[in-house]
């Protein structure tokens, strides 16, 4: 994992008490630089397998892959 | 004999309307048969089963589906809704029914080849029950299992070369119109555009980062036949700047009765004779037309192409031939602060592959809204709350007159200090020289 | 049912993997006919309610037959729009926004074996399967939602309410008779997924009471925090409760902030909103889409709630059923829902309807609502 990608693992794991997060709630951890290359960083986490999707159907939020409680019994 | 009894659906069956009830059935009946001898991966019976949840609904008038957030195929972040039966143990096929969105083709029109493929894929892998169309525009495919996912992507992929479309805080699957392909009011290819900016923007598409939603929609024209202006963060609708084209023979054919008006809309009651002042001049919006008993003018200066009398005249008034399209952002259903119809922003913008001038307004929008909209703000909201004075600053688009329909009711003008000559700072030890404390 | 594999491997998901690709491009779906004619279109004429005539510059002509669909729909209807097609239309079709399927072809004679044909399919009880109308000065389809066929916060069922009323106006379904293009929607719910609120008559879903509070399970099933903050008004607080002799970490409601969206249920399966006494429809009249004439316009709220009567919702289609009937009897030609209402008054709507105005009607949610207040003497009496 790179210096970049770490932050964001390293902020997840944090003391948040939420699993979830909006991709807003990233922008704060790289105050040099603009959504699109924070983007970047969260989907290269995602092809990983170390981050997931989560999905209200209308909203979107990232989360560790597999944290949070577990969805209805699939 | 049905699965499950459902006096209440059958209640359903009768009448005129196509009954999707006696469709569900049918399918019920024909993955029972199973003539085509299909591997089904899904439970065969889930129409049996959905009929049978829908009924208790029917009877307790409360859903029975639960929302599941973590379905998806692996890297996109849209495209699959989870969804949950909360009675699993009684309708077991439906237990886990998970919707697909598949990236319609723009302005959905099919090869029977291409739907077919469509329909054997669904009925191996999911329930063989379908939305055409979702409200946004994609081949909605309504129920199938989590382990199926992966594989009906791979297949939709690799097999007929097409994609998911948009779900959650991503951009949501474009539509348009018909536009040119079959309509002669159609001021620039709206299907081209669609699909040009959809591929563009696959990764929008796919991998959520924005604040909420985001929708392009392609009208045509201004009669707005996919409800652009009413439902997109950004709407591009079509128009133009010069003459509306009159053929002043055809005009004295709808006046002598020869050619239905309205293309014969209006056919099903006796109007009476047309007359084309009541009709035509009088209900003009900007009462720029005049008819002297055998000519039509129209005063093209004044006029704002609402398109009433090239729709009551299809055969002899023709949109002008400088064309293109006006951008109107912001539009959005009720939900928070009240409904938002698209407000005006670029009143004119031609519409030229390959879509770089379009696209440079959609870019400059996206930087401003991902970066200072709030979460689950649309579009429209974050305008109203930072205002539209800030929407031109980050568009780089100069404000205009046309931009309103009044100006403002009040002085309270936010001045920019470079606005006033000296700035805000100004010497108090100065004004004391000119004022006692 | 063994499981077959398509050729994606689980283990290694980036194996071969073909994303971002798009959707099909559009041109590889046109009948020869509309791919010769394209952007050379010259006129076109409803010849009859639902068949279409478009006229190229060329001289060609297309025929459309458009047809009303229940848009939940099988493979095997499916299939079936298939067959029809490969027998006159050369293998093509397409779908409209309103959910009706169109059938083309560029021989006259083919058309006429074409509607004879439609006419003759029906569902097994003897609904159509594919009615033919949908165009001019008539009612088309109905757009509309997923209610309690496949979503979690409806409010309402979508398609039995859609099936109920669009029987009721079937006859308006084939005609022009009426003033100006009628169009009917329907969204299950307040979120409005289908575009509810610019439709001459939409019908709304509606919850009446805030979300349940499951108190023992609320912690073990979401995380609180996503269920505070999915809430657009502010009214879901954590707290600590009491229950059943237990202390519980669970969830406090704000019932006078509710907007009974569901959003937190869509986060918080521990605080289910549907209620079996509470829900049933709006009806809401006078939006509009169109910039024909006057400029597009907002449904209104004229009848605040009426129960879902399941299966056939006979309140609800016996009033929209009267509403259209009025328009019709009393609009000039042209003349939209919306422009006939605003031309007599909102007032006068009431009157010549005979809606029971009630203070639900008056607009009090934010900054909006006095805007619609009257700031004038001018009224009818």
């Amino acid at each position: 994992m790179n210096e970049e990608q770490q932050i964001v693992v390293d902020f997840l794991t944090g003391k948040t008490g939420k699993s979830k997060f909006y991709f807003n709630d990233f922008l704060p951890l790289f105050p040099g630089k603009g959504p699109r290359d924070v983007k970047k960083i969260l989907t290269s986490l995602v092809n990983a397998e170390k981050l997931e999707f989560w999905s209200s159907g209308s909203t979107t939020m990232y989360g560790l892959k597999g944290a949070g409680k577990p969805d209805t019994d699939a | 004999m049905a699965k499950h009894a459902t006096p209440k659906l059958d209640q359903l069956e009768s009448g005129p309307w196509p009954s999707f009830v006696s469709d569900i059935k049918w399918e019920a009946e024909n993955r029972a048969k199973n003539a085509d001898k299909v591997n089904y991966q899904i439970p065969v019976d889930c129409p049996a089963d959905l009929l049978g949840v829908l009924e208790l609904s029917y009877n307790d008038g409360e859903t029975h589906w639960k929302h599941g957030g973590i379905v998806g195929v692996f890297g996109y972040g849209g495209g699959v809704i989870g969804r949950y039966c909360d009675q699993p143990q009684a309708f077991p096929g439906v237990a886990h029914f998970h919707t697909v969105r598949v990236n319609q083709p723009a302005a959905k029109y099919y090869s029977s080849e291409f739907l077919r493929q469509i329909c054997d894929l669904w009925d191996m892998r999911g329930s063989g029950l379908t939305n055409m169309h979702g409200s946004t525009g994609d081949i909605v495919l309504l129920g199938t299992q989590t382990a199926q996912l992966e594989e009906i992507f791979f297949e939709l992929t690799h097999k007929y070369n097409t994609d998911l479309g948009g779900s959650g805080s991503n951009l949501r699957t474009p539509e348009s119109c018909l536009g040119t392909s079959r309509c002669e009011y159609a001021c620039y290819d709206t299907q081209d555009v669609c699909y040009q900016l959809t591929l563009d923007y696959q990764d929008e598409l796919h991998r959520p980062a924005f604040p909420y939603k985001f929708k392009f929609k392609f009208d045509g024209c201004p009669n707005g036949c996919v409800a652009a202006i009413a439902r997109s963060d950004f709407s591009v609708i079509g128009t133009w700047k010069d003459d509306i084209k009159i053929d002043q023979a055809a005009v004295k054919g709808y006046v002598g009765g020869e050619f239905a008006p309205n293309a014969g809309a209006h056919s099903g009651r006796d109007w009476g004779k047309f007359d084309i002042q009541a009709e035509v001049v009088d209900l003009c919006p900007t009462k720029c037309m005049k008819w002297d008993g055998s000519k039509l003018s129209i005063n093209n200066r004044e006029c704002t192409r609402c398109m009433h009398c090239i729709n009551t005249m299809p055969r002899a008034l023709h949109i002008g031939d400088e064309r293109g399209a006006s951008i109107l952002v912001g539009a959005k259903a009720p939900v928070l602060d009240g409904a938002q119809m698209g407000s005006l922003l670029v009143p004119f913008i031609e519409v030229n592959q390959p879509y770089d001038e379009i696209k440079e307004v959609i870019e400059k929008i996206w930087d401003w809204w991902m970066e200072d909209g709030k979460n689950r703000e649309r579009l429209g909201e974050t305008i109203r709350r930072l205002s539209f004075q800030r929407l031109l600053e980050v568009t780089e688009i100069a404000p205009q007159a046309v931009h309103v329909k009044e100006p403002r009711h009040n002085p309270y003008i936010f001045w920019k200090e470079e606005e006033v000559p000296g700035g805000f700072d100004r010497d108090i030890e100065a004004y004391r020289t000119r004022h006692q404390r | 049912m063994a499981f077959v594999s398509s050729g994606y491997n689980p283990d290694k998901p980036m194996e071969n993997r073909i994303t971002d690709i798009g959707p099909r491009k559009y041109d590889q779906f046109y009948p020869p006919f509309i791919a010769k004619n394209k952007g050379k279109w010259l006129y076109h004429e409803i010849l009859e309610p639902g068949v279409l005539m478009h006229v190229a510059e060329s001289g060609d002509k297309v025929y459309t037959v458009r047809c009303g669909t229940a848009r939940l729909m099988s493979v095997s209807l499916i299939r079936e729009m298939c067959d029809i097609a490969d027998k006159y239309c050369q293998g093509f079709l397409r779908f409209t926004t309103r959910s009706n399927v169109e059938f083309m072809t560029d021989n006259a004679d083919t058309l006429k074996a074409l509607k004879a044909d439609l006419a003759g399919r029906k569902f097994s009880a003897g609904s159509n399967k594919f009615p033919v109308g949908g165009t001019g000065a008539g009612i088309t389809n109905i757009i509309h939602t997923q209610g309690w066929v496949h979503c979690h916060t409806p409010a309402t069922d979508a398609s039995g309410p859609v099936k109920a009323v669009m029987d009721e106006v079937f006859a308006d379904f084939q005609a022009h008779r009426m003033p100006a293009p009628l169009r009917i929607s329907l969204a299950c719910c307040i979120n409005m997924c289908g575009a509810v609120h610019c439709s001459d008559i939409g019908l709304v879903g509606i919850h009446r009471k805030p979300p349940m509070i499951d108190h023992e399970w609320a912690d073990r099933l979401c995380e609180i925090p996503l269920a505070v903050s999915a809430c657009p008004t502010a009214a879901v607080r954590p707290t600590k409760v009491d229950y059943k002799g237990e202390k519980h970490n669970s969830i406090a409601i704000k019932n006078e902030r509710c907007m009974y969206c569901g959003n937190c249920y869509t986060m918080c399966p521990a605080l289910p909103i549907s209620d079996g006494e509470g829900d049933g429809v709006a009806i809401m009249v006078g939006g509009k889409v169109s910039n024909r004439i006057s400029m597009p316009k907002f449904s209104k709220v004229v009848v605040a709630y009426i129960p879902n009567e399941t299966p056939r919702w006979p309140t609800l289609t016996k009033t929209v059923k009267h509403i259209v009937e009025v328009y019709a009897a009393n609009a000039n030609k042209y003349e939209r829902l919306g422009e006939w209402a605003e031309r007599i008054g909102w007032e006068r709507f009431f009157s010549l309807t005979g809606l029971t105005f009630t203070h639900h009607l008056i607009d009090d949610f934010r900054e909006p609502a006095y805007y619609t207040w009257r700031q004038s003497t001018q009224f009818k009496f």
